[in-house]
């Protein structure tokens, strides 16, 4: 009973949190200067013109009307329509957003494949020394690397060498499934640098704090064999402040791919909220932001729901927040 | 982002001088000197017998709040998309001059009276013939519309069929740009027919005359075009499939012509021609061009020192436009007056009165105090620009504070209700007669840049003379005396002219490019370009 | 015995970790310095002055080599080193004022207050980073109040969040219940008694927020919505580099290398001080 109350709350609460960022970016696309006229009709426009846009989209309807009429549409699953390519905003989620989805899964793919194996391995045979220090400053590198700069030096790499990948083309999934996977494996290694990095280091200090448990020195005692103890017992106990990492990352990810799909021409999710906020087209930022709101919400309940099943006292989970 | 010299701008073109031609283009660089007398950069390869798809990279669509009206699209970019469809009466030839389109023919009976004779065999691309209705229809369309372009054909007092294939065009009073505005993609044929009986919606979908139809097109990602089996010269066109794909990023467009990806593509930063260095089979030409940066000094706001004209002229004359071509474009610009100076009877911007003073006012400049400077962050050139005017007006004592924007900022800071700007540089295209863009200095012909300009009256009545006098010395002169008048009132000050680059992949494409364009549309020559044979 | 083996690890481990640490300290050291001696000492000569030629490579005269306008790269480097850097601080040092008032009294009031606060930071903290950043910028107008402004923001919700957490726990320790009961005020429990023992978080979380804070100020150049021209920051300098990547990639490679050692120094020292905040033990299987 307290778990069902305790997950109303927070879906509760989620949905609070989800109307209080759609205020919000209603509010703050709106206070950025200039709006879709004054970009698309160009200098050449006369005022009559750029009235007649307004009203034709619109804009000229009172913020607050303006606010009720989306989110009673939005409720209903129509976020409006995009002012520069005149197409349903939805439609062209559906469009974009596996794009930004394989993206985002060959990435993760890249992380749990390199970075757990690596953290547990490191974790497993390291307590100190030199070996530490290595490995310390190598994660830290991973983790010290933006994508704008990263990016660049892959974009340049591939563009000066042929290098077998090209880079800026993006081939839809339609037309070759693997020739897109292809094109989107150079962009998923730069975004997987620093996950790889970050989920190393936390499975490392995640398994070196299970090991210190009085469990795993009975089982050392026991005389069971090295791999069984890390497979029975350290990956099982050091399972959620990995998995937490993990579902914190597909959240950063999945809002987090805007530079990287700039950079490398990916018709994404990113690519698309960064045009609509330059081009002021605000149904395209409202719905871009609400979604990637949305994804991250969700996923920091599935997280404390975890976490919360596991130890009931755990409240709070880290997040990567930068550029 | 990128996408966005839309705000600026009328035009976008890619361009730069022929005497900077041998640029740094470390690649194998075209014979530009040899070109240039022809008035073509490169011309097709007769000896390429293949057809064949073409894939073309361009930094930013063609985004218009009229959708795919080409009436109402201002910029460019939209020009050049849309007139792979769309076909006006009469076209540009290399050398600035007139030559015929849908119109077999016209003659001038008098100043003001123009008879076109419509071409035999065109159809629209659903197979229907072009008729008379659909030209008078057309232009009377535009002409009604709000659109910025119809000011620029002129006083226009009556369209109306005159025979089974002749339409007859009388103005109001002699108007010499008059057959260049026509040559524009705003001025196009369009199927009267089907847009009268609601079948055809022009803000979605395009059907023309031309040597395309487009199959498919998604905002900022790609257009999809396939030969109109209906166009008259079908069989001559080599490109049987063009895509068009929307890439901002410039890396990535070096890329796609590094690796043949891409056939041809735009460069929208003058020193990518150093970036290809070593590679095989591309080439990179820089195509002159009428378009030219400029320098707006708001003159409207009556508390600040621009509202002085000796103010606005001692500021003109600390500039040097030489060095803003030579450091801020790689030299691949040079200095314009108001008539842009890639055209024929432009004046000369070394005459220009603030070029030839010696010292500036100094009592002048000590009143300008510091001035705010707007750019925008699209286009790499116009910061470098701004950087340039800051430290030449840093020399003569005037500070001034560049202020970056995003470009819908700019926009509505610049050409917004309320202006908010000491100074802002922009540019304008400068489109193929050399007093039609003289015709935004008239902020009453404008109407956009009434918030900012004073009206001039002299100014005005030589904009005027300009437009009326028939080409020849007379008009050379009005023309220098025009230009003369910009520079002094200093108001919006023409700069230099607008350079930009052109790659192609010599194994896949034999384009006919030509050494100037005045609308910006560098795909203007597709339908000669050649293929090579198994491709 | 086993204890004992452990604390020698400890010890092993931290000692190492102090030779990390030491580097990265050191190589914050030279940055500020940078920052603080560059715009007295002019090396380099002037950030904006047209020295040479475009886009020419390292020589006499620009050790760094040019731009693409002709101004040396190295004194720009230098300018953008400051920049970057005091950028981040300031808006770090605002973060953590904010933070820490706010996640005091949120964890020390509980309850409704802290829902409130907590609440907000969740909307904030929902928004992807770069466009709550690019959404900042437009709004002021670019420049390096934006950017601030920014950094601010994104940075506040986490650590807001954490500092909370910190101060929920010491708030239910007997000595702040014995304080309440004696009748001390509020304030000076909070001052008195709580902040002390958050410091910690606020110095670890701090380190985090001023590379992230790096990353907000890259990023916004990336997209066009940095500092003002003509001054130089580290993401500008990587942005406008990034257009030169070819023909000149020593204008990439220089503000590149910067801006990566800066931000591992940070948060290496980030990580020693999280240890010496939050020890925790470790043991080896081999």
């Amino acid at each position: 009973m307290d778990h069902i109350r305790w997950l109303l709350g927070r879906t509760a609460a989620a949905l609070l949190t989800l109307l209080g960022v759609s205020v919000l970016i209603f509010a703050a696309v709106r206070a950025m200067p200039g709006s879709y006229t004054d970009l698309v009709l160009g200098p050449l426009a006369t005022r009559s013109e750029k009235a007649a846009a307004a009203a034709r989209f619109g804009l000229d309807r009172p913020v607050v009307e303006q606010y009720l009429y989306w989110l009673r549409n939005a409720v209903q699953g129509d976020f409006g329509t995009s002012l520069a390519a005149r197409t349903p905003v939805a439609t062209e989620f559906g469009d974009r957003l596996p794009v930004t989805v394989t993206l985002t899964a060959l990435a993760l793919a890249l992380t749990v494949l390199i970075g757990i194996p690596l953290g547990v391995y490191t974790g497993t045979r390291e307590g100190g020394g030199r070996g530490g220090a290595a490995g310390r400053l190598v994660s830290a590198f991973g983790m010290s690397l933006p994508e704008f700069v990263l990016g660049s030096l892959v974009v340049f790499l591939f563009t000066r060498y042929s290098l077998g990948l090209s880079v800026g083309t993006y081939v839809p999934w339609s037309q070759d499934p693997l020739g897109s996977v292809g094109s989107l494996f150079l962009p998923a290694c730069v975004l997987a640098v620093f996950c790889v990095a970050a989920t190393a280091r936390t499975t490392r200090d995640a398994v070196l704090g299970v090991l210190v448990e009085p469990h795993i020195a009975a089982a050392v005692a026991r005389g069971e064999p090295k791999g069984a103890i890390v497979r029975h017992h350290v990956l099982r106990n050091a399972a959620v402040p990995v998995l937490t990492l993990v579902a914190t990352l597909t959240a950063y990810l999945l809002g987090g791919t805007v530079i990287i799909e700039r950079l490398f021409n990916v018709p994404g999710l990113g690519s698309y909220l960064v045009d609509g906020l330059d081009r002021r087209d605000y149904a395209v930022v409202q719905a871009g932001v609400l979604l990637a709101a949305a994804v991250f919400i969700t996923m920091n309940l599935l997280v404390d729901l975890v976490s919360g099943l596991v130890d009931p006292r755990i409240g709070t989970v880290g997040k990567r927040a930068d550029a | 982002m990128r996408r966005s010299a839309i705000i600026v701008g009328c035009s976008v073109a890619l361009s730069a001088t022929l005497t900077s031609c041998s640029a740094p283009a470390a690649t194998d660089a075209t014979d530009t000197g040899k070109a240039s007398k022809s008035g073509y950069l490169t011309a097709s390869d007769a000896s390429f017998k293949g057809t064949g798809p073409l894939t073309v990279q361009l930094d930013y669509d063609s985004v218009e709040a009229g959708g795919l009206d080409p009436q109402t699209a201002a910029t460019a970019r939209s020009w050049s998309i849309e007139s792979l469809v769309y076909e006006p009466l009469v076209t540009v030839d290399p050398k600035f001059g007139i030559e015929p389109l849908l119109a077999s023919s016209w003659k001038q009976p008098d100043a003001t009276t123009y008879v076109f004779t419509l071409r035999k065999g065109v159809t629209f691309s659903n197979g229907r013939a072009l008729t008379t209705a659909d030209v008078v229809g057309s232009l009377q369309r535009l002409l009604k519309s709000k659109a910025a372009y119809a000011a620029q054909l002129g006083p226009v007092k009556s369209v109306t069929a005159t025979g089974p294939t002749e339409v007859t065009v009388q103005l109001a009073k002699a108007y010499t740009p008059f057959l260049a505005a026509l040559a524009n993609t705003p001025a196009a044929i369009l199927p009267m027919k089907e847009i009268d009986d609601g079948s055809l919606d022009l803000t979605k979908e395009m059907l023309g005359t031309g040597p395309f139809v487009v199959k498919n097109h998604k905002q900022d990602q790609y257009w999809n075009f396939t030969r109109n089996t209906a166009y008259r010269d079908t069989k001559k066109v080599r490109v049987d499939d063009l895509k068009i794909e929307i890439v901002p990023q410039e890396a990535a467009r070096l890329a796609a012509l590094r690796n043949g990806s891409a056939a041809v593509v735009n460069f929208n930063n003058i020193d990518s021609m150093d970036q290809l260095t070593g590679t095989r089979n591309a080439k990179v030409v820089s195509q002159a061009n009428s378009d030219f940066y400029y320098l707006i000094q708001n003159s409207k706001n009556p508390d600040s020192p621009l509202a002085d004209e000796k103010v606005r002229f001692a500021l003109n004359s600390a500039l040097n436009r030489t060095e803003i071509a030579s450091v801020a474009l790689g030299g691949q610009a040079q200095p314009t007056g108001v008539t842009p100076s890639v055209l024929p009877g432009a004046c000369d911007p070394a005459k220009l009165p603030a070029a030839t003073v010696k010292t500036p006012d100094a009592a002048a400049l000590k009143k300008a105090g510091t001035l705010r400077l707007a750019v925008y962050t699209s286009e790499p050139a116009v910061g470098q620009i701004a950087q340039v005017i800051q430290q030449q007006l840093a020399k003569a004592g005037v500070t001034v504070k560049i202020q970056k924007y995003d470009d819908t900022t700019y926009g509505a800071k610049v050409f917004g209700a309320k202006p908010d700007f000491d100074l802002a540089v922009g540019w304008f295209a400068g489109y193929v007669d050399a007093s039609m863009v003289s015709r935004w200095w008239n902020p009453v012909l404008a109407g956009f840049s009434g918030t900012f300009l004073n009206d001039d009256k002299t100014l005005d009545a030589l904009i005027d003379k300009a437009a009326g006098e028939p080409d020849g010395a007379t008009r050379t002169k009005t023309l220098a005396d025009l230009c003369a008048r910009v520079d002094t009132a200093a108001q919006m000050l023409p700069l230099v002219t607008r350079p930009s680059v052109i790659g192609y992949r010599t194994d896949q494409v034999s384009p006919t490019l030509r050494t100037a364009e005045g609308y910006g549309n560098f795909l203007r020559d597709i339908t000669s370009y050649t293929l090579p044979a198994g491709k | 015995m086993r204890a004992a083996a452990v604390r020698v690890r400890r010890a092993l481990a931290m000692r190492s970790y102090d030779g990390l640490f030491r580097a990265a300290v050191w190589v914050l050291g030279v940055l500020l310095l940078v920052t603080l001696a560059g715009p007295f000492v002019g090396v380099g000569g002037q950030p904006d002055a047209i020295v040479g030629p475009r886009l020419m490579p390292p020589g006499a005269g620009w050790p760094l080599g040019t731009d693409n306008l002709g101004r040396s790269l190295l004194p720009r480097l230098l300018q953008g080193i400051g920049t970057t850097l005091l950028l981040s601080c300031l808006a770090v040092a605002c973060t953590a004022l904010i933070s820490t008032a706010l996640g005091v009294i949120a964890g020390y009031r509980g309850g409704r207050t802290a829902e409130v606060i907590l609440r907000i930071g969740d909307v904030l903290y929902s928004f992807p980073a770069i466009v709550l950043a690019v959404l900042v910028a437009a709004v002021l107008g670019p420049g390096r109040t934006a950017a601030l402004a920014a950094i601010v923001l994104v940075t506040v919700p986490l650590m807001t969040r954490m500092v909370g957490t910190a101060a929920r726990a010491v708030a239910r320790r007997e000595f702040v219940t014995a304080a309440r009961i004696s009748g001390v005020r509020a304030p000076t429990i909070m001052l008195r008694h709580i902040l002390p023992n958050v410091a910690g978080t606020v110095a670890v979380q701090g380190t985090y927020a001023l590379s992230v804070g790096i990353l907000v100020e890259g990023g916004l150049s990336f997209l066009g919505y940095g500092v003002q021209l003509p001054d130089a920051s580290l993401g500008l300098l990587i942005q406008e580099g990034g257009l030169y990547m070819v023909g000149a990639p020593w204008l990439i490679v220089a503000p590149g290398v910067v801006l990566v050692a800066a931000i591992m120094a940070i948060n290496l020292v980030g990580d020693s001080l999280r240890d010496r905040f939050e020890p925790r033990e470790t043991r080896s299987l081999v």
